[in-house]
């Protein structure tokens, strides 16, 4: 589990103190109730569609993932090694969780699901991210999307 | 996560947030966040249990039904099942008695390896429909031979257009560990994350590969070298483990 006592000292001292953006406001948009959300994931595991630009060193920017993507199409590239991944190998639903959403919608305790999916690459500096999340905002828009599930790995 | 979370909001998108790392995300104070006491990389929990993975979700989404805000940082209260080792797992038995731990024995046996864990990746991909393994967009017998090569101290050229050798590399073996990691999970059992990866830092040439390709590196004067090698081909715990 993450509770940083189950960590090495030296990693678990580098997460918990990791530098993080010091915002001077707390942005609250409320929205309907959940049944009538349009939900979208917009992950950090560095995901990307096979055969695509991968991440590489430290890009800020992030990579769509359309929702029919099949299971086998979907492949981390992120740059660190201190997640397991074995997870995602058997069952993508653990880092990506699109037929879960699915389902949810299906029964319909959600709205619907975005035809558009995204993903970041974490371990970079966040503010470096910043034009490309209020660039995506705008995307997740024109599809309706009015909840995001934020997934990091 | 939780800045992206403070972007999308304060563009007007209704975010929540799944925490790994509570203290990270107390320090950013998304509008909402659920923390989960999962280990790192999986966030929505148990592989192939899909009523916890949708209890996660749920508790999740729930919090944009919340009135009051911001900040929210729920917890979720349940551990990750599978964190237990299943003692019905049984790794492939892989290893060669006459390695002497020279970096040639080491290469070699790696490349032996990758044809004796076939059929196993078969059963894989017969099980499960997909496989992870891709990014370097070679054959495993090619990535087995470029990493082995690395490994030999020959330091090849990159196979692919735009991509520097060093990338080559390091996606070389991201694709070398989902091949080993995904064939020694084929059949029923369902190992933890640990059993697999004692087995294949501790039990493997590819493992004894990467760990030799770490040492490289750390001595290197090249200080792109040192950085990659150094620091993302072994993870922390077993560095830790190691010292």
């Amino acid at each position: 589990m993450t509770r940083l006592t189950s960590l090495p000292p030296a990693q678990a001292k580098r997460l918990a103190e990791v530098e993080c953006p010091d915002f001077e406001t707390r942005p609250w948009v409320t929205g309907p109730s959940l049944s009538q959300r349009r939900v979208a994931i917009v992950s950090s595991a560095g995901l990307v569609v096979r055969g695509e630009n991968p991440f590489r060193g430290r890009d800020p920017d992030y990579r769509a993932i359309p929702a029919d993507t099949r299971p086998d199409e979907l492949l981390i590239s992120h740059i660190s090694i201190n997640f397991d991944r074995t997870g995602f190998q058997e069952d993508w639903n653990v880092v990506f969780p699109l037929d879960r959403l699915n389902e949810l919608a299906a029964g319909g305790v959600i709205g619907s699901v975005a035809k558009t999916h995204y993903s970041f690459m974490g371990a970079i500096d966040p503010t470096q991210a910043e034009v490309h999340a209020r660039e995506l905002a705008g995307r997740l828009k024109s599809d309706h999307v009015d909840a995001v599930l934020l997934s990091p790995v | 996560m939780s800045a992206l979370a403070h972007y999308l909001e304060d563009e007007g998108i209704p975010t929540v947030a799944i925490s790994l790392i509570r203290p990270q995300t107390e320090n950013t104070e998304p509008p909402r966040a659920l923390w989960v006491p999962f280990e790192l990389g999986r966030p929505f929990g148990p592989p192939s249990n899909s009523a916890f993975q949708k209890r996660v979700i749920l508790a999740a989404l729930q919090l944009l039904e919340r009135k009051s805000g911001p900040v929210i940082i729920e917890d979720f209260p349940d551990d990750d099942p599978r964190e237990q080792p299943d003692p019905a797992w049984h790794p492939p038995q892989v290893r060669a008695a006459a390695a002497d731990g020279s970096a040639e024995a080491i290469a070699a046996q790696l490349e032996r390896e990758i044809q004796l864990l076939r059929g196993a990746h078969d059963r894989w991909l017969a099980q499960h429909g997909r496989t992870t393994v891709g990014l370097s967009e070679l054959s495993m017998v090619d990535c087995g031979r470029y990493v082995a090569d690395w490994v030999r101290g020959i330091a090849p050229s990159s196979l692919r257009d735009g991509f520097s050798p060093i990338l080559m590399l390091r996606f070389a073996v991201d694709d070398l560990k989902a091949y080993y990691l995904e064939a020694s999970a084929a059949g029923a059992a369902k190992p933890s994350s640990r059993q697999l990866g004692d087995w294949f830092w501790n039990g493997t040439a590819a493992g004894a590969a990467i760990i030799a390709l770490r040492a490289m590196g750390l001595s290197s004067e090249d200080e792109r070298l040192k950085t990659v090698l150094g620091n993302f081909m072994v993870p922390g715990v077993r560095v830790a483990m190691m010292s």
